[in-house]
């Protein structure tokens, strides 16, 4: 392990003795550029007046110490420092919460680095920056976040170490060299503390009410145009990992929640419910599905699931129930990744005998909207003869009126469905279920909405089902006599191929508004970058999978794989210990071992008079070199001539490097007394 | 009750002395080449690394209540840079080995200095090492060095010295904070160094005794017989024997040096240092700080001068070796 370069370390020094600036002066510039780094990557997030205002005294800051100016008084800073937490409050309406957090910890940092007297200061500042690195994490913590990490920590460790040299400083390649050396000797250690440092799950205390805001997903209500919004975004809502068969695409269909409640509008979940205190009545037919859900952070309070899920999941700190409508409920929004394990029937009759009574709450319509549509439907069940008629006959309306699947329909005025369903024609599957819906009960079929998620895609790159944003989808549930609650998707009566493909081949990508249609089909290109897509996105998973959602669960797992069943925590804490020693010990032996190094001189002296011992002429205690060589050499010794000379050559040469004044010793006197060594035999 | 503290207090110092000569394995002044081996490198958090301890936990905590993997790695990895930062400090100072080198003598009152030997063997160089001495009341002297690999430096540490005579080498202390300042590694070494201490030369001294200063000029004693040629003027000389005629041949606006008559044979000028014929009133130590300043002064100007002190006789003389051996007399005067 060798760190300093031998060759550029202090004997180098000399050459870059003439630095530009003086040292005091770098070393704080070094200091202002690591904080920046720590405070830049909150740029995208924090109020607009945080990072100019941090900049402005970073700046300032930095001009200081580049006319080595006085620091500024503290009667100066103070009212600073006061107005900057006046603007955090006055933009925040409070301290607390994670983003005032993070403005005030950003401000804290530019403000500490005008405020810098002693060494201890210097610490401060950069300890305030690993502060400021964590809260980055709240907002990304995808690959991209962890190298810029890496990457800064190495500027901190560089400048860290910057400020404890005390004679001449290396140049700062080499000083970001062994910055980055101690980073990269401390991974195995970082490796084997994140997989078997025993896990707490968290959290500890309540989290601030914006601690994970501001996430995109599918919301609890249905209005025009919120679904198609997510239409464009190639987010990935959930991943699944089926334990057998996947199922036909034209079946994949994510539950999420049933929608009942229509105020012309807007489409909500019933707030009081009939059967509440009820559990579903579910029959099953056919084989059951398994597959694992990874479920990105949606901030809602149920789970995904295919239609019909037949068991309730396990999580690891949330509770999951079914409610009436067999929507899985948690009880506690879903902040976090959290991985399930799912069992659904594809096959399936939902509440089959129902009352009446219960089935009225989903026949209502607000009074006084969408006459026509009231009319249309009270022709259709004059017409048919029962409720599969009136759905089908439905059904027909949209697959054989020229209606159109688009993400921009025409706007809707106060009839929506009137308009949607005689003039306009056009719209997405919330306008479809919506208007589907209506139709149903105004026919008198007890019918309502389901939102969720439709199809997904399987990742060649590692099994993985992706199914994004994109994939949203809502469809209706009507009931019909001993069948129960029927899944309809008037939406596949328009676009077929929506279901069966995905949304993505129905819609025509196009880029720069429209100037480039993206056709898979058809460029060779195109379609490597979707390969290339595929494997970035399996990276990601993986990313995901390990490092992201390592929780406790995934901890026991990964041990179990190694063969230790059911650890507990010190069993853990015991594990880690050993490797701990051992990446200790991998360290220290070698230092062990590497007991005192002797003087190479020595060492050769010492295996010539070995030899000569040996040979049968020990060097006596009181004789020097010079007088062991008369006494070797001395005409009656019977050593022959030639080792002779080369003995004489040798103590004659020791002698001078040992005892002689540097001048007189040249550079390959070690070598060649090793050679010397050699020819006395 | 104050006995009984101070026999509490010389309890606790006693403990306190002999648990430290334990614990960091204190030796006495060691001959030769003294090793750092890994027993005797000491190695504990800085200020700024207990600091760094809070901030890891509370990082840590931040990294459970927000469940944020990213935050556990990174707490870990900055974790392993302590880590790592532990085994470079230790490795920049153990190893190393030490050595005493030259010391001048000086005189009590002034700073002794001893020239400490650091010998880097290892393949790495090894920067920021401070030294200094153990029972120094001033830190101001402390010394820091780099030692690159395979090389040596010296670097000379200061001590008061109060006390003529031989001066051991206090105990110094090694220490390195390299490279992150987080811990610090120390270590103690006595090296085999004395420094010899003359007596403090007295200030305000009577002048130079002349040998048989009671007796007349013209008694023969004062070598004014053979004239043995001229010299330049020196302090002190009479103005009997400036030697008028050469002055007035020099020129005298190139600031024409007075010219003394050198005179040889005779015993008048010779100087004689003796201990016993000092007033009986002094004391010895003031008798010695008054030598001191004799021998100097007669050095200074370069008058012969004969020393005697208890056993020591030596013989009027002149020059380094001479001034020496007195002065080393005077240093070691009764004691052993």
């Amino acid at each position: 392990m060798k760190i300093f370069g031998r060759k550029s370390g202090v004997n180098a020094l000399g050459r870059h003795g003439a630095r530009p600036m003086s040292r005091d002066k770098a070393d704080t510039l070094l200091l202002l550029f690591s904080c920046s780094f720590a405070l830049l990557p909150h740029a995208g997030h924090l109020p607009i007046w945080i990072l100019p205002t941090c900049a402005a005294l970073l700046l300032w800051r930095g001009w200081l110490t580049f006319r080595g100016d006085r620091m500024p008084p503290r009667w100066l800073l103070l009212p600073i420092a006061l107005l900057a937490m006046a603007g955090v409050f006055i933009t925040f309406r409070t301290f607390f919460g994670r983003d005032a957090g993070v403005s005030m910890l950003t401000l804290l940092l530019a403000l500490k680095l005008l405020e810098m007297h002693a060494k201890r200061d210097l610490f401060v500042a950069l300890f305030l920056s690993y502060f400021l690195i964590l809260a980055g994490f709240f907002y990304s913590q995808s690959i991209g976040t962890a190298l810029l990490t890496i990457v800064a920590v190495i500027a901190i460790l560089t400048t860290q170490l910057s400020f404890q040299y005390t004679g001449a400083v290396p140049p700062l390649k080499q000083r970001i060299r062994l910055g980055a050396t101690i980073l990269a000797l401390a991974i195995p250690v970082t490796l084997v503390l994140f997989l078997l440092f025993p896990r707490i799950q968290g959290p500890l205390w309540g989290l601030p009410s914006d601690a994970l805001a501001g996430r995109s997903g599918m919301s609890d209500t249905m209005t025009p145009g919120n679904i198609s919004q997510l239409a464009l975004s190639d987010a990935i809502a959930f991943r699944v990992k089926f334990n057998d068969r996947v199922p036909d695409k034209a079946q994949l269909y994510w539950r999420g929640i049933v929608l009942g409640e229509y105020d012309g509008r807007t489409w909500r979940q019933l707030r009081t419910r009939t059967g509440a205190s009820r559990a579903p009545v579910i029959g099953v037919r056919g084989a059951k599905t398994q597959y694992q859900v990874t479920l990105e952070p949606h901030h809602q309070r149920w789970l995904y699931a295919l239609d019909v899920p037949s068991a309730l999941p396990t999580l690891e700190k949330n509770i999951a129930s079914f409610n009436f409508e067999l929507q899985i409920m948690t009880a506690e929004p879903i902040n976090d990744r959290i991985r399930y394990d799912a069992v659904s029937h594809l096959d399936y009759d939902l509440h089959a005998n129902e009352s009446p009574d219960a089935l009225r709450r989903w026949l209502e319509l607000p009074p006084g909207f969408n006459p026509a549509t009231l009319e249309f439907s009270a022709r259709l069940r004059a017409q048919a003869g029962n409720g599969i008629d009136i759905v089908n006959a439905s059904l027909r309306v949209f697959r054989e009126q020229n209606f159109r699947y688009t993400l921009e329909p025409p706007r809707l005025g106060r009839h929506t469905v009137d308009d949607f369903l005689f003039s306009t024609r056009a719209g997405f599957c919330e306008h479809y279920s919506s208007a589907f819906v209506v139709m149903m009960r105004a026919a008198g079929i007890p019918a309502r909405v389901v939102t969720g998620y439709q199809g997904g895609e399987i990742n060649p790159a590692d099994g993985f089902m992706a199914v994004r944003q994109s994939d949203a989808h809502a469809w209706a549930e009507v009931w019909l006599p001993n069948r129960g609650w029927t899944r309809v998707d008037p939406t596949a009566a328009v676009a077929p191929n929506r279901i069966e493909q995905s949304l993505s081949n129905v819609i025509p990508r196009a880029l720069l508004g429209g100037l480039i249609t993206l056709d898979g089909t058809e460029n060779r290109w195109i379609a490597q970058l979707a390969r290339l897509r595929q494997h970035w996105e399996a990276v990601n998973n993986g990313w995901n999978q390990w490092v992201l959602n390592y929780t406790p669960e995934r901890q026991k797992k990964f041990l179990e794989w190694f063969g230790f069943e059911d650890v507990d925590w010190s069993t853990m804490a015991l594990l880690m210990l050993a490797l701990a020693s051992i990446a200790v010990a991998a360290v220290v032996v070698p230092l062990l071992l590497q007991q005192k190094k002797r003087d190479p001189l020595v060492a050769v002296y010492d295996s010539l008079c070995n030899r000569m011992a040996r040979m049968g002429f020990p060097r006596l205690p009181h004789e020097g070199p010079r007088a062991y060589c008369d006494r070797l050499t001395a005409t009656e010794s019977p050593i022959s001539p030639e080792t002779k000379t080369a003995l004489a050559r040798f103590l004659k040469l020791y002698e001078t490097v040992r005892y002689g004044s540097a001048d007189d010793i040249s550079a390959g006197a070690l070598s060649q007394l090793k050679s010397l060594l050699a020819e006395c035999r | 009750m104050s006995s009984k503290l101070s026999l509490y207090s010389w309890f606790e110092h006693s403990v306190r002395k002999r648990l430290s000569k334990w614990l960091y394995r204190l030796k006495g002044p060691e001959p030769g080449e003294a090793f750092l081996n890994q027993r005797r490198v000491f190695i504990v958090p800085s200020h700024p690394g207990l600091l760094f301890c809070v901030m890891l936990v509370a990082l840590f905590i931040a990294s459970i209540n927000y469940n944020l993997s990213l935050g556990f790695a990174l707490t870990f990895l900055i974790g392993g840079c302590a880590l790592i930062d532990m085994h470079l400090t230790f490795r920049n100072l153990a190893h190393l080995h030490l050595a005493a080198g030259r010391t001048a003598p000086v005189f009590a009152g002034e700073l002794a200095q001893f020239e400490l030997i650091l010998i880097n063997r290892r393949k790495y160089d090894r920067f920021a090492l401070w030294l200094d001495f153990v029972a120094d009341d001033r830190p101001d002297l402390a010394q820091a060095i780099d030692v690159a690999a395979d090389t040596r430096r010296s670097v000379v540490l200061s001590t008061p010295a109060h006390e003529r005579g031989w001066l051991q080498a206090p105990r110094v202390r090694l220490q390195t904070r390299f490279p992150l300042g987080l811990l610090r590694a120390w270590s103690y070494w006595m090296p085999d160094a004395k420094a010899l201490v003359y007596p403090q030369p007295e200030e305000d001294a009577p002048p130079l005794p002349y040998a048989g200063a009671e007796k007349s000029d013209g008694q023969g004693m004062a070598g004014h017989d053979d004239f043995a040629g001229v010299r330049a003027y020196q302090a002190g000389d009479s103005m009997k024997t400036l030697a008028w005629r050469q002055i007035a041949r020099l020129d005298a606006e190139s600031g024409a040096p007075l010219i003394s008559k050198h005179f040889e044979g005779g015993a008048a000028t010779e100087i004689a240092i003796d201990f016993s014929l000092l007033p009986a009133g002094m004391d010895t130590e003031s008798k010695l700080s008054r030598m001191t300043r004799w021998v100097l002064e007669a050095e200074a100007r370069g008058l012969a001068y004969a020393f005697r002190l208890g056993d020591t006789v030596i013989p009027a003389g002149l020059g380094p070796a001479h001034q020496d051996a007195c002065l080393q007399a005077l240093a070691l005067y009764r004691k052993t």
